[in-house]
């Protein structure tokens, strides 16, 4: 059933793959006439995610952000304007295949913001890789996505090796002696559990794994009371994080809740619900989006009438890179690729300076490592976790 | 193995609870294979309503994640609610399954094949319509009864979810037993499940009957749905797929067609899960739930108690 | 002696739109002599009965499966409160006939008619509820069921509880409930089965075929058709069967009854219909019939007397 389940949603993406590439063909047609004989205009910028489903709560502010800078940037370029095309992976690694594939096949996306996720990101960047079309992304902190030789690919966070240590920092100033650790088996739940366990060698007394949509946590539940554990990492995302944390309160579990990025967004603390999250704690390489230099903060809240979300800042400075390249002529993927290469500036939000080595990866120096605790229903930034 | 047995009282009592979910929910699969010699898979989507039909209730009287917990009584009532507005809601979702997926293609003689493709059919018309309906999000669920321990016996703990989902479970269970025996409905389905060509010459309604079939396993689904939301503690479109698989394996593992060992398999299943998580991990819960399954049916190819609705005392 | 083959469409599915009961409400229960129904015709042709009304009318019935004709142009009524053979050789035709009745079969042409309303189209549920009943050639118990469960099936056809009342345990149902199983009982009693309790697959081979028979009689038929119900019984089964068949017309049900042994036909019949490959050969009293020479061919080898 599994397997019929998937293929069904292969063939679904098959079939939104050829009809994005009929469209996109269409859209292709009408593009070039347009602009002057320089330039080329009507170039797009993909933006990559979960933009729909139980974790689009980490993604959408990023996207928004990602339209925001682009208006800002059409709004001087009125000639020759630039869009945004949105591909909803879902966060699912079995529908970014189909998504990556109608991406490469649109000529007029020229950079990509994303994937977001770790295991989207396995599916999808040997894709853009073949076809030469860089990514970006703002959230996907699996270390190993650097290690594939994917020339197009580069990362505008730190990743898990920078906050699996720090998130066990966070858990040694609180000084639990006895740790729980448990992930979701994903690509990015798991690698960033490793980091943990690693940091915090004997304080942790235990570990179990979760799965994809489980929704029964009784067994975990009963492990982690019996344990003694007084605080828990959870490697994963806020599908799983958010049942299991009100099953492990309901089974009397009264320890510190930590977890990564993965469950730093909204829905972590509507679904959970205020009782239950208070007091959780999330890592996450990224500087609060509010407290993000310039005029960033102002002009999102003016746009959208809501704070910043996660991630919305790098999505934004991740996008004015793009924009930037695309502003001084470069109209090639190639040409965008050769840009990224080069790149040395500070992002205008973040204040992180975007350059990138080798592997895509940023200058560890410029990752900072931030926790966020659930306090009346939001995360309130708590402070910049020092290095250890 | 020590996690085994520090953890067996706590262990077995969560375990029967998720088991006394599975039994519900396997009830459906199993009374409708037994008329109708047919896997309805679209039962796991009727369940993921029912889900959502709760959630929708306890919001139309302002609960939502972030409420207070209600009083004791005014969580009993709201539960109670809940409990009929979910059954009546997957009580009716299954009956458009039945009258809009299966019976056209019964009407038309069509091949099992046929019926299986329409069945995965409506699971995925089910489930994405409500993915798209609600944008793919996860919804919490309010608290509603508190969560300390009722009474402990040693270290045997019962918390007052898990009194009233074992206790629900057991009532809709012996009514479905009572219904089955001792109605004109409950012979009319045995009757069907027998032999359904001689029970129309003896002036039962078929068609009737499998609507009743599908009512009864919607009514089933409705109840466990609000049972797991609050154990679960959140849902989300795509909640049926694996309860869904569970509860069908749970009623294999009972014998299909067969209303006891539909409620055996589940708690079961249940409790099984939640031992082999102990011993191994619980990344292989799964493994060890299927395996067991696997297992019994090497041995007892018709399931515990045989597949037979008939010979089902209920 | 062919099996019931396998059947080539589900009538019940047919009528899916309508769940209404069409059938008329004055029916016979053992004991009580049906009404007289109304508009029937009569057919020139064949011989009536004194003062009776055509019950059951087969009229110019042919019915194909594909090159095989079962039925050709069969023509012959059936009388209130007679007991009518139907018989002839292995293969004639006769299990079809019955069939074409309940609705397993719609007739390839012509029509049967009972109490005047056509039968073809009709849901065989809503057949059984007009008061047409039957046994099976092959005995079609729900096996799993106790010997009175099965016979309460059978009374439950006219049974109005509805859902709701059954699960609020209204009264109506626990007085159809108990009304039911009282006539259940009665009826198992009346074909002479002791042990209600039984499960239908447990009984022996004569009592699962006097079950088929009370079932039969609890949906309350005006019209009982018996399908070989002495097949395999033994010389005192046989007689008391005999006496059965006469009790259960002695109630005021019709009886239809297909029988190759010819000392029970003969014994127990008023009328004979004589088929052969689906013809209609001959029909009279059973006196008649026996003298018949096309009779005495289609049973070669058997004289009508013997047996
Ligand atoms: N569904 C069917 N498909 C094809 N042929 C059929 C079907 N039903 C009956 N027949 C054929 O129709 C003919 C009449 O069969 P039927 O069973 O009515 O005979 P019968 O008079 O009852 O015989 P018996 O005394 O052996 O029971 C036979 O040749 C039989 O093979
Ligand atoms: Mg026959």
């Amino acid at each position: 059933m599994r397997q019929i389940f998937v293929r069904a949603i292969g063939g679904v993406a098959l079939a939104a793959l050829v009809l994005g590439g009929a469209a996109a063909c269409k859209q292709d047609e009408g593009g070039t006439e347009g602009g002057s004989a320089s330039k080329v205009c009507d170039l797009k910028i993909g933006f990559f995610g979960a933009l729909s489903g139980g974790d689009a709560g980490l993604v959408t502010p990023g996207k928004q952000a990602a339209d925001l800078a682009v208006k800002q940037y059409n709004a001087e370029h009125a000639d020759c304007k630039v869009s945004i095309q949105a591909y909803d992976s879902q966060g699912k690694p079995e529908l970014a295949g189909g998504l990556a594939t109608s991406a490469v096949g649109d000529a007029k996306v020229v950079g990509i913001v994303g994937p977001a996720f770790s295991g989207e990101s396995e599916t999808a960047n040997p894709i853009f890789q073949q076809a030469g079309l860089p990514v970006i992304t703002q959230s996907a902190t699996r270390p190993s996505l650097a290690d594939n030789g994917w020339a197009i690919f580069h990362r505008g966070v730190g990743n898990d090796f920078s906050q699996g240590p720090a998130a066990a920092a966070y858990i040694k100033s609180i000084n639990a002696a006895k740790v729980f650790v448990v992930d979701d088996q994903s690509a990015y739940g798991a690698g960033l559990a490793d980091e943990v366990k690693k940091a915090l060698g004997a304080t942790v007394v235990a570990s179990d794994k979760a799965t994809d949509n489980q929704q029964d946590f009784s067994a975990i539940v009963t492990k982690v009371t019996s344990s003694g554990a007084t605080a828990l990492f959870y490697g994963g995302y806020t599908e799983e994080a958010s049942p299991f944390l009100k099953q492990l309160r309901a089974g009397g579990y009264k320890g510190t809740f930590v977890g990564g990025d993965g469950i730093y967004d909204a829905n972590m603390l509507s679904v959970t619900g205020n009782a239950d999250v208070e007091g959780a704690v999330a890592t996450c390489p990224c500087a609060p989006a509010t407290t993000a230099k310039g005029t960033f903060v102002q002009d999102f809240k003016a746009e959208f009438n809501a704070e910043p979300g996660v991630y919305a800042d790098v999505a934004y400075d991740l996008t004015k890179i793009y924009l930037e390249a695309i502003g001084e002529g470069k109209s090639s993927r190639a040409d965008i690729q050769a840009f990224l290469k080069s790149y040395n500036k500070a992002g205008s939000a973040t204040g992180v300076t975007y350059k990138w080595d080798d592997k895509g990866e940023l200058d560890p120096a410029q990752v900072r490592v931030w926790s966020y605790i659930a306090k009346n229903g939001a995360w309130a930034p708590d402070k910049e976790i020092p290095k250890a | 193995m020590n996690e085994l047995i520090n953890g067996f009282p706590v262990l077995t009592v969560t375990g029967l609870t998720q088991g006394a979910i599975y039994a519900l929910v396997a009830l459906g699969y199993t009374l409708v294979y037994g008329v109708l010699r047919l896997i309805n898979f679209a039962h796991s989507d009727v369940f993921m309503i029912g889900t959502f039909g709760a959630i929708w209730t306890w919001s139309a009287f302002g609960f939502d994640a972030n409420s207070p917990r209600p009083s004791v009584g005014g969580a009993l009532g709201l539960i109670a609610l809940a409990i009929v507005v979910a059954a009546i809601l997957c009580g009716i979702f299954a009956m458009l399954v039945e009258v809009t997926a299966y019976r056209p293609l019964r009407a038309r003689n069509a091949p099992p094949l046929a019926f299986l493709i329409t069945a995965i059919g409506a699971s995925f018309v089910l489930s994405e319509g409500m993915a798209a309906f609600t944008n793919r999000r996860q919804f919490g669920v309010p608290a509603m009864l508190p969560t300390d321990p009722l009474f402990s016996i040693g270290s045997w703990q019962v918390t007052p979810l898990q009194l009233t989902t074992i206790a629900v479970a057991i009532l809709m269970m012996v009514a479905l037993d009572w219904f089955v025996q001792r109605t004109k409905f409950g012979r009319g389905i045995r009757a069907v499940a027998q032999d359904a060509n001689t029970a129309a010459l003896m002036g039962v309604n078929k068609n009737r009957v499998i609507l009743l079939v599908f009512l009864i396993g919607g009514l089933m689904a409705g109840v466990a749905a609000v049972l797991s939301d609050m154990k679960a503690a959140s849902t989300r479109f795509n909640v049926g797929f694996l309860i869904g698989l569970k509860a069908f394996a749970a009623a294999v593992l009972g014998g299909i067609g067969n209303l006891r060992g539909a409620a055996l398999g589940g708690i079961l299943l249940g409790l099984a899960e939640n031992y082999g998580s102990a011993v191994f991990g619980t990344n292989f819960r799964d493994f060890i739930g299927f395996l067991v399954l696997i297992l019994l049916l090497m041995f007892r190819p018709t399931g515990l108690l045989g597949e037979s609705l008939g010979r089902a005392r209920a | 002696m062919p099996e019931t083959p396998p059947e080539p469409q589900d009538a019940s599915e047919r009528d899916v739109t309508s769940e209404r009961d069409a059938a008329p409400d004055a029916r016979t229960t053992v004991g009580v002599p049906a009404e007289p129904p109304s508009g029937e015709s009569t057919p020139a042709a064949a011989p009536v009965p004194a003062g009776k009304k055509a019950l059951l009318e087969v009229d110019n019935v042919t019915l194909r499966f594909g090159g095989v004709v079962a039925l050709d142009k069969v023509n012959f009524n059936l009388y209130e409160g007679e007991i009518l053979g139907l018989i002839g050789p292995n293969g004639a035709g006769k299990t079809t006939c019955f069939n074409a009745m309940t609705g397993v079969y719609t007739p390839t042409s012509g029509e049967i008619r009972f109490q005047g309303q056509k039968l073809s189209g009709r849901a065989r549920y809503k057949i059984t509820k007009m008061g047409i009943a039957r046994t099976f050639q092959n005995i079609r118990l729900f096996p799993e069921m106790s010997a009175l469960e099965n016979v309460m099936v059978g009374a439950d056809a006219h049974h109005k509880t509805s859902v709701p009342s059954a699960l609020l345990r209204l009264p109506r149902y626990w007085q159809e409930e108990r009304s039911g199983r009282e006539r259940s009982r009665e009826l198992l009693d009346f074909v002479g089965i002791r042990r209600h309790d039984e499960a239908a697959r447990n009984l022996s081979y004569g009592e699962q075929r006097r079950l088929e028979i009370a079932r039969a009689l609890a949906t309350r038929p005006t019209m009982l058709c018996l399908d070989e119900p002495a097949a395999g019984f033994n010389p005192a089964e046989k007689d008391s069967l005999l006496q059965l068949i006469r009790d259960i017309r002695d109630t005021g049900v019709t009886v239809l009854l297909i029988e190759h042994d010819m000392r029970l036909v003969m014994g127990v019949t008023d009328r004979l219909v004589v088929l052969e490959f689906g013809k209609k050969i001959a029909e009279g009293s059973p006196a008649e019939v026996r003298q018949d020479p096309k009779v005495i061919a289609a049973y070669l080898g058997v004289p009508a007397d013997a047996a």
